[in-house]
């Protein structure tokens, strides 16, 4: 700690802060336009000049100079008000002075400083600019005519998220922000840029005249996308949600948000919301009341053998358990989410690997490793907060990065960044040799000669010499020479990959044989290392950790769908999934859907599922809700309502609780003590509740019980002539087949497309935006083409969100699917 | 460079062939701090900066295609649009402006019909208006490449234009 004197007051401060942390931290507030805590030291604006005796009294730039023992510094000396004074006076002089109009108002760093300094007429006079503003996009406004150039935008988009669209343009008076060849922006749209704005330069379109700032109410919430577990601040009017606030103190992402947290919202407050249950009468869905809806289900579910449930992972963790309740009380044990592959990393991989179905290694881990091996470069797609925590890791902490991956992606771009792109399909191979490299180098650490399970595995490795795998995997045998002694000799390594129904290659094997690496090397149960696996959903690992999955010889997702054309599941639950979308083979789900007896959905939107359905309930979003999610990396998180819910709604613990009454059972106890019982149960929830929660999240710890395990590899796609290997995914913009209603994401990203390498769409003289079709052993497809860089040739990408071109039609959950393309 | 200056450089864009590029990309590919080197290699090579040759820079290098942008912009140096074979500079600093370097300059564009950082549609002329060349006891003073004409008149304006419009512009 470093001593000095700030206006006559004795504090201290930590050695490498500067003069405004200092400040800050001791409640001395400083002015300052282009200082944001988590990005570098700039010094732009001159409003935060301060004097320091040891200077000689000259005004200096708080934010850029480092503290001193011994300094003494005076923020509010008359020569300091006036130097600030002009500085405004500087600033407003070009400004176009149009706050009546501006959104920011109510929430602008100038315009409150400007009334904080009574800046009431300027000395100066000078035309003002005339920039022309850019409306391309439809979600970022950019009126540069409002900017003070304090360049956050700029180095938020490169410091943290790593994509760098913005720039200084020009120089001296003439400089301003925007974009390559003054073209509109065309980016990631996450947002970052606006949320740090102190101005109105940046806007977010979709919030463009819906509310004064001030007349906003605040409520803290959690994303209720991915399953990184993001804090959101939602600003609600009218018990409308209209936007998305920035709070830089809010979570480990200090309020860092991707496009979907950011501008996919609306789904909270859209008018397509279900506002009341539905029961199919002569053959149509009709309004009804919940007596009616219920009572028809509950006749269903009264001793029924017969029935089995599908939830989504968005439910809370109270809602799984009283939803297993339910169905306990309704006699069956057959109950799943996530199409059922889409956990097994976790509850069949980590629980074999580490005796633990979580992952033994948290996303704050990214930042403090020495070396990262991310396993497809959709990391930054599938949760893009967990790739701006790559991009800060490599950026600023030196952090090794390699990416194996069947194609490339912003990852690759890093500085210093090693992306070895593979076969498709071949993951497993390539950790099995990276394994059988490790052990051959005698890289292993002693703790692993302890474990049990290794000579299994040795023995099992023999055929994956990195030579012999050349021809299965792509990867030279000295690049996964090298990757295995780096990896190894990495003082701290983390693996990261994604899992998610349209990742059906990550599997269990494929957490095996991750883990093995990890053991192998010791890099587990330590800060910085393990092995993360980042499920897809808000609360996929709750739903994990409350056991709402096929257990003990219980029916999983896929077998469900399977009984219910064969007639033994007549009764068919399912809670917000929407299977006929996401789940692979369309035309088997729906002859499941078709087939089954009795169907009952409850939903958001009159899904293509839910209007199948027999029984339709609508239910609650996150926000109008109270329970506790669960990150992927074990965050438990608590949410409240934000947003009072619809009358005619109710929320899945609500529907849960009416129906296990309906069943004769008690009334259930309220969330908060069904909470008290989940931490009474669930490994590492122990001494949580709803009352600390409400005020900091908590990790659940994760006890390991590691083993090594023989990974099972599947066995290699050939794609054949002419056809080429199709990869499924998630698109950054969107999240399961949520996404499709918030308008922001719709917005950007409004379709499916086939994403193909130049080679290839040279050779099959396919255009950007060409409709192109895609024809696979199941199905046929017409798509939109996107020529990129990033596809490595003879492979090509669709992601799965979209209903009006499912991926599942040409897709029956294969990691790799042979497909042709023509025009 | 405003807006209008930019979409100009995008619609007179011609084809233009990487292999110069690539060649000039090769030569400093591993050398750090590369840019600059490499931008004006390629200026040299293109004699401007053809907007998709910035842009394979860009991926080549591995740096935002904003930034490169941002430093085409910063440095006088960079220009965005093809330039002529001549370049004319007339210097309008304080002693060629005493000396009527306006009267120059009217004359050179009621010939040339093309302003400041303008260029002929035959790719033949760039006028330019500079600051100062530094040689103000042969005010006023203009360039053509690196040829310097002091003491300029009227007449001196036709017979450059006239003797630089019947060389080859090869």
């Amino acid at each position: 700690m470093v001593n000095l004197t700030i206006d006559d007051k004795q504090v201290s401060a930590p050695k490498d802060s500067t003069i405004y942390d200092a400040a800050k931290l001791n409640g001395i507030k400083i002015p300052i336009l282009c200082h944001d805590k988590k990005l570098k030291p700039f010094g732009a604006c001159r409003m935060c000049l301060v004097e320091v005796e040891q200077m000689k009294g000259r005004q200096i730039p708080a934010c850029t100079t480092p503290i001193t023992e011994g300094m003494i510094i005076r923020t509010d000396t008359p020569d300091i008000i006036k130097a600030r004074k002009l500085v405004l006076e500087l600033l407003l002089l070009n400004h176009p002075l149009d706050c009546p109009v501006c959104d920011k108002g109510g929430d602008c760093d100038l315009q409150n400083l400007t009334y904080d300094y009574q800046v009431n007429s300027n000395r100066f006079v000078d035309s003002k600019f005339q920039h022309e503003i850019d409306y391309n996009n439809p979600l970022i406004e950019r009126d540069m005519n409002r900017c003070v150039l304090c360049g956050k935008c700029v180095r938020i988009c490169d410091e943290i998220v790593g994509f760098g669209a913005l720039t200084f343009i020009d120089r001296g008076i003439e400089t301003k922000i925007g974009c390559e060849f003054e073209k509109g922006l065309n980016c990631e749209f996450c947002g970052s840029c606006v949320s740090v704005c102190p101005v109105g330069s940046l806007l977010a379109r979709p919030f463009k005249f819906k509310s004064r700032f001030w007349a906003l109410n605040k409520q803290n919430s959690v994303c209720g996308y991915c399953g990184t577990g993001c804090n959101l601040t939602l600003g609600v009017k009218d018990n409308k949600v209209l936007t998305t606030i920035y709070d830089e103190n809010q979570g480990f992402h200090k309020g860092q948000l991707c496009v979907r947290g950011r501008f996919g919202y609306q789904f909270i407050s859209s008018d397509k919301r279900l506002t009341k249950p539905m029961v199919r009468k002569n053959g149509v869905l009709t309004e009804s009341t919940w007596d009616e809806a219920l009572e028809v289900v509950a006749g269903r579910l009264k001793g029924g053998t017969d029935v089995a449930a599908l939830a989504t992972a968005r439910l809370t963790n109270e809602e799984f358990t009283l939803f297993k309740k339910l169905l306990e009380k309704a006699g069956t044990k057959n109950f799943d989410h996530s199409a059922g592959y889409a956990h097994a990393a976790l509850t069949d991989g980590f629980a074999r690997s580490f005796g633990t179905s979580a992952s033994p290694a948290s996303i704050l881990d990214v930042q403090k490793s020495d070396l990262l091996l991310v396993i497809k470069t959709d990391t930054y797609e599938t949760h893009p907060v967990v790739g701006f925590e790559i991009n800060m890791a490599v950026k600023n902490k030196g952090v090794k990065l390699t990416v194996l991956s069947d194609k490339r992606g912003k990852l690759s771009k890093l500085p210093n960044a090693k992306t070895l792109v593979h076969t498709p399909g071949s993951e497993i191979v390539i950790l099995n040799a990276l394994a059988k490299a490790i052990l051959d180098a005698k890289l292993t650490d002693g703790s692993a000669s302890i474990i049990p399970g290794l000579p299994e595995l040795e023995l099992s490795l023999a055929a994956y010499g990195a030579d012999a795998v050349y021809s299965q995997c792509g990867i030279s045998a000295a690049d996964i020479n090298k990757l295995a002694s780096e990896y190894a000799a990495a003082e701290k390594a983390l693996i990261i990959f994604p899992v998610g129904q349209a990742y059906s290659g990550h599997t269990a094997e494929l957490a095996t044989a991750a883990a093995n690496l990890a053991l192998l090397t010791g890099k587990y149960g330590k800060e910085g290392c393990g092995v993360l696996c980042l499920s897809e959903k808000n609360n996929s690992q709750g739903a994990v950790d409350m056991g709402f999955y096929a257990q003990n010889g219980s029916m999983n997702a896929l077998q469900i769908l399977d009984a219910c054309t064969s007639g033994t599941v007549k009764t068919l639950f399912i809670a917000g999934e929407n299977p006929l979308n996401s789940y692979p083979d369309k035309d088997k789900v729906k002859s499941a859907l078709n087939a089954v007896d009795f169907l009952v959905v409850s939903e958001l939107f009159m899904t293509e599922t839910a209007a199948m359905a027999d029984v339709v309930l609508p239910v609650c979003s996150f926000a109008e809700k109270e329970g506790t999610f669960t990150s992927a990396d074990r965050r438990v998180q608590y949410v409240k309502p934000a947003v009072r819910k619809g009358i005619q709604t109710k929320t899945d613990y609500e529907v849960f609780s009416d129906l296990i009454c309906c069943l004769g059972g008690q009334i259930p106890p309220s969330t908060a003590a069904q909470f008290d019982e989940i931490a009474g149960r669930v490994p590492g929830y122990q001494g949580l509740s709803h009352a600390s929660l409400r005020i900091n999240s908590a990790f659940a710890p994760v006890s390991i019980t590691p083993a090594f395990v023989v990974p099972k590899v599947p066995a290699p796609v050939t794609t054949g002539q002419g056809m080429l290997a199709m990869v499924t995914g998630s698109a950054l913009y969107h999240s399961g087949t949520l996404s499709q209603f918030g308008e922001g994401s719709m917005y950007v990203c409004p379709e499916a497309y086939v994403e193909l390498s130049r080679t290839d769409a040279a050779a099959l003289k396919i255009a950007d935006n060409d409709l192109v079709n895609v024809s696979s052993n199941a199905g046929k497809l017409q798509l939109k083409a996107k020529v990129t860089a990033r596809m490595p040739s003879g492979v090509v990408f669709v992601p799965y969100h979209f209903s009006a071109a499912p991926v599942n039609t040409i897709w029956n959950g294969a990691a790799v699917t042979p497909v042709s393309l023509s025009k | 460079m405003s807006k209008v200056v930019a979409q100009q450089a995008e619609e007179q864009e011609p084809e233009v062939d990487l292999i110069k590029a690539d060649q000039v990309i090769d030569k400093y590919i591993d050398l750090p701090g590369n840019l600059m080197p490499v931008l004006q290699g390629i200026q040299d090579a293109y004699g401007y900066i053809p907007r998709i040759v910035a842009d394979h820079v860009a991926e080549r290098l591995n740096v935002y295609p904003s930034q490169i942008y941002g430093v085409l912009t910063f440095y006088a140096q960079f220009h965005l649009k093809p330039r002529g074979r001549f370049i004319i500079r007339v210097c309008v600093g304080t002693a060629c402006h005493v000396q009527g370097a306006q009267r120059i300059k009217e004359t050179f564009f009621n010939l040339l019909h093309i302003a400041h950082t303008e260029t002929s549609a035959d790719l033949r002329f760039t006028f330019e208006e500079v600051a100062c060349l530094g040689a103000c006891g042969m005010a006023p003073l203009s360039m053509v490449n690196d040829d310097t004409y002091g003491k300029m008149t009227v007449q001196k304006v036709d017979e450059i234009v006239a003797k630089y419009s019947a060389l080859p512009l090869d």
